[in-house]
């Protein structure tokens, strides 16, 4: 994506943190355009940690949807100037 | 309207609900929707008819929406919802072209019409989602119809995660057979989603927020999104 506005086309800085038995990123901040889609930071995390699916959320309680926009998340959650994500493995649970 | 603030506390907790609880944080719920969600169909409170031989009680019961629209599935617009509850011109993408010279389009069945119900579980202590869609001619959907009309994504959760899946099972207030998203997981994830530092910080989280966090996984797999709005003073603060 080359050709965005200057506003949306800022970088957001996403902290990536394990929770339960989820291994820890050797790199766990990174910068993403605020145009891509969150579904991208899912994906990420799936290639790193070669994991077919994870449970992914946000510190306010809630899982977002692939389809949110970076910076929608950012605006509306993010804190000291970065987004944190959570995600853990999702269990062999049920 | 909620007004008593209950708040979970964390020191043993589950991950689970009451009953009443899951009454206190259903009325929440489509307090909230309504208010951040005024253009989409409402979430409403359905209580148990009350039987002869049981006393009234206004707290079983379950929240209920229906006739939302999924538009037929298509391969690059799989997970656009129209919620509008009439026909739009997000339904667009229904109108392709016919080709008159074909004997059967789409089997006569152009919109599917979505049926969702929240329940409590009383053996899993959670909320439940239970589902049923059929066409525009009454004619029921069954399950693999109903994956075609999924986002792409929850497919792909639905296929390859432990933690939600879809059965069949007698919706305890209507007796009829409902698919259901099976809630042997919910708990485990709910317990991650509300066990952040702050909240632990805090000491608790407020009931009235647990039906927005749930929903906010749920809806992903039936292609639902919750408004920011809504989720803005979800958690600890």
């Amino acid at each position: 994506m080359a050709s965005e506005s200057p506003s949306s086309s800022r970088k957001v800085v996403v902290h990536l943190r394990a929770t339960g038995d989820a291994p820890i990123l050797k790199q766990a901040k990174f910068k993403i355009a605020g145009t891509d889609k969150f579904a991208k930071v899912i994906d990420f995390l799936c290639r790193q940690l070669h994991r077919e699916t994870l449970f992914v959320y946000v510190n306010s309680a809630f899982s977002p949807n692939p389809d949110e926009l970076v910076i929608d998340l950012y605006n509306n959650f993010g804190f000291d100037g970065k987004l944190v994500v959570n995600y853990a493995c999702s269990m062999a649970w049920g | 309207m909620v007004s008593n603030q209950s708040t979970i506390n964390f020191s043993s907790w589950d991950g689970t609900l009451s009953s009443h609880e899951f009454y206190l944080a259903a009325r929440a719920f489509a307090d909230k929707w309504k208010r951040f969600n005024p253009a989409f169909p409402q979430w409403s409170w359905v209580p148990r008819p009350k039987l002869p031989w049981t006393a009234a009680d206004e707290v079983d019961g379950y929240l209920s929406l229906e006739n939302v629209f999924l538009p037929r599935s298509t391969e690059e617009d799989h997970d656009k919802i129209n919620l509008t509850g009439e026909e739009g011109p997000s339904c667009s993408n229904m109108d392709e072209p016919i080709d008159n010279a074909t004997l059967v389009q789409n089997y006569g069945c152009e919109l599917h019409h979505y049926d969702f119900h929240i329940l409590y579980s009383s053996s899993y202590r959670v909320p439940v989602l239970y589902f049923r869609a059929h066409c525009s001619d009454g004619q029921p959907l069954v399950l693999d119809d109903i994956e075609k009309d999924l986002p792409a994504n929850s497919g792909k959760v639905l296929m390859e995660s432990k933690w939600t899946f879809i059965t069949q099972e007698e919706h305890p207030h209507l007796n009829r057979p409902w698919y259901i998203l099976h809630p042997c997981g919910t708990s485990e994830w709910i317990k991650l989603l509300f066990m952040t530092e702050a909240s632990l910080s805090k000491g608790g989280v407020a009931v009235e927020q647990y039906l927005v966090s749930w929903f906010s996984v749920v809806g992903q797999v039936i292609g639902i999104r919750i408004p920011f709005e809504m989720l803005n003073n979800c958690g600890p603060l």
